[in-house]
């Protein structure tokens, strides 16, 4: 299986990686197929992620994707993220192999449902 | 630059020097057809009878009781189907954690009408013989189980098992892919009456193979055309690749007993190694009666495929029980079938030492290993 630098980078030396307290909106992804799991916290100012950090079980590009995700989440703007499609994770890691597309289809599913989470919440308040 | 170690011998090992010496006349001066009647013809036939000589005197047969063919599923083909074809009807005992060569073949023949029989095994992946004994029937035609398990190395009763086919009067064919020239295997002892054996797991090259068929057993040809192999298996002989198969199982011969010993430590150190410093983890396959290099462990919470990809970034070659294809998984049959539970079989790999498998480099995979599945777990929002 090939993949990326930017992959291999990530999952070597995964950025924001473990669980964060107190967060403003918690979220997960499932791949049911594959039982991948990704889960993202995030810290929300003014609207936008100020942080993101992941939780995450599965193969070496799903943890990839998911410190990928996490650059890509800071500093965007919640509905944004509400929205975000799988292509833009896959672009954050160098592209996927055709069997391993499932981890950007996990890790956006997270940050959706994370930012979802954080907007149901700033309603609340 | 990363040190880097080979630890998947189960699934194909360097050819040996010696082996790659022997092959090369017979890919130019000795190049001709070993059908052929002129001189180019007989160096190449030399060299073919010398090969299966080799391998006749390794299983201390005789050597028109060999049959080359191309790989170790061909062979296992030709050994199952060519019984079934010669009796046309009836049933089949094979076990569940069998390699695909055999466990497809069986389905075929399945959908020809034969019935089969798939026994399960135990927690260390071992047929119960008794199990086998009722599985028996009146029709039954072939019992095909496997010397050991390429994923656990666990190594089958075979001895017992042929007390029991031959008390029966039925044909036992014996997968010994993993085993033939690693272990010791008497096929008259055994009561086996065929055997299915490769050469690329034994410092051999790829696309070799055999099958023993003891004299008198009745089967059928499953692949027609030429005379070839007393027409038990038409097509040009691979002769430049068969005398690599020579070479490497007389080297076995030579070697074997002694690689055996020292494997069997180093597979040891390896798992004592990771055991000490690893919560969550087991060792799968049985804990004596497994084959000398073979290590597989399990990682709890922890998926196979990220500590492949994690020990191949240092530089160190292992596979994965659990296969993530097309973004599905699919958990290791074999370890499914001993029993394991999924939160564990997820996290299997195989570690499969060969002859250039030191010391140095089991710790090594330790040092990698340890931290690796560390950082892997911290990750995780599984716990157990």
């Amino acid at each position: 299986m090939e993949y990326s630098d930017t992959l291999i980078d990530h999952f070597r030396n995964p950025r924001n990686a473990g669980m964060m307290r107190e967060p403003d909106g918690v979220g997960e992804g499932e791949y049911e197929q594959c039982m991948d799991l990704a889960r993202f916290y995030l810290r929300v100012r003014d609207g936008r992620v100020a942080e993101a950090r992941f939780q995450a079980y599965g193969c070496g590009p799903t943890l990839a994707a998911c410190s990928a995700g996490t650059e890509v989440a800071a500093g965007a703007a919640l509905e944004e993220l509400a929205r975000i499609g799988e292509d833009r994770i896959e672009d954050a890691v160098g592209g996927l192999p055709a069997e391993r597309r499932h981890a950007a289809v996990v890790v956006a599913r997270a940050i959706q449902a994370a930012a979802r989470d954080a907007m149901a919440r700033r309603e609340v308040h | 630059m990363n040190r880097r170690v080979y630890l998947d011998n189960n699934a194909s090992t360097p050819v040996h020097p010696e082996v790659l010496q022997a092959m090369l006349p017979y890919f130019s001066e000795r190049f001709g057809n070993a059908s052929s009647v002129h001189g180019f013809g007989r160096d190449a036939r030399e060299g073919l009878e010398t090969a299966r000589e080799q391998v006749a005197q390794f299983l201390k047969v005789s050597k028109d009781e060999i049959v080359f063919t191309s790989g170790g599923t061909e062979s296992d083909n030709l050994g199952i189907k060519g019984i079934a074809a010669a009796k046309r009807s009836g049933h089949i005992v094979t076990s569940q954690i069998e390699h695909h060569a055999v466990l497809r073949t069986c389905e075929t023949l399945e959908t020809q009408g034969f019935a089969v029989t798939y026994l399960g095994v135990d927690e260390h992946g071992m047929v119960r013989p008794e199990e086998l004994e009722k599985a028996i029937r009146p029709d039954t035609i072939l019992v095909t189980l496997m010397h050991a398990n390429s994923e656990v190395g666990t190594l089958q009763p075979v001895s017992e098992i042929g007390r029991i086919t031959r008390e029966h009067g039925i044909p036992l064919h014996v997968d010994a892919v993993q085993t033939f020239g690693k272990v010791p295997i008497d096929v008259n002892a055994f009561g086996i009456d065929l055997l299915s054996f490769s050469g690329h797991k034994i410092y051999g090259p790829k696309g070799v193979a055999g099958l023993f068929i003891r004299k008198g057993t009745r089967m059928a040809a499953v692949q027609h055309g030429g005379d070839h192999e007393r027409r038990r298996r038409a097509g040009t002989e691979n002769v430049a690749g068969l005398v690599g198969l020579g070479k490497a199982i007389e080297n076995r011969g030579r070697d074997m007993a002694g690689e055996a010993e020292r494997l069997t430590g180093l597979r040891d150190r390896l798992w004592e190694g990771i055991r000490a410093r690893v919560e969550e983890v087991r060792l799968n396959g049985h804990p004596t009666l497994r084959l000398p290099g073979t290590c597989n462990m399990c990682f709890r919470n922890v998926e196979s495929e990220s500590i492949v990809l994690g020990l191949d970034l240092k530089g160190i070659a292992t596979s994965a029980g659990s296969a993530c294809t097309s973004g599905s998984v699919e958990p290791s049959y074999v370890l499914v079938a001993m029993g394991l539970p999924l939160d564990w079989a997820m996290g299997s790999v195989r570690c499969s030492l060969g002859r250039s498998t030191t010391a140095e480099d089991i710790d090594y995979v330790i040092e990698a290993a340890v931290p690796l599945v560390a950082k892997l777990r911290a990750l995780s929002p599984v716990k157990a």
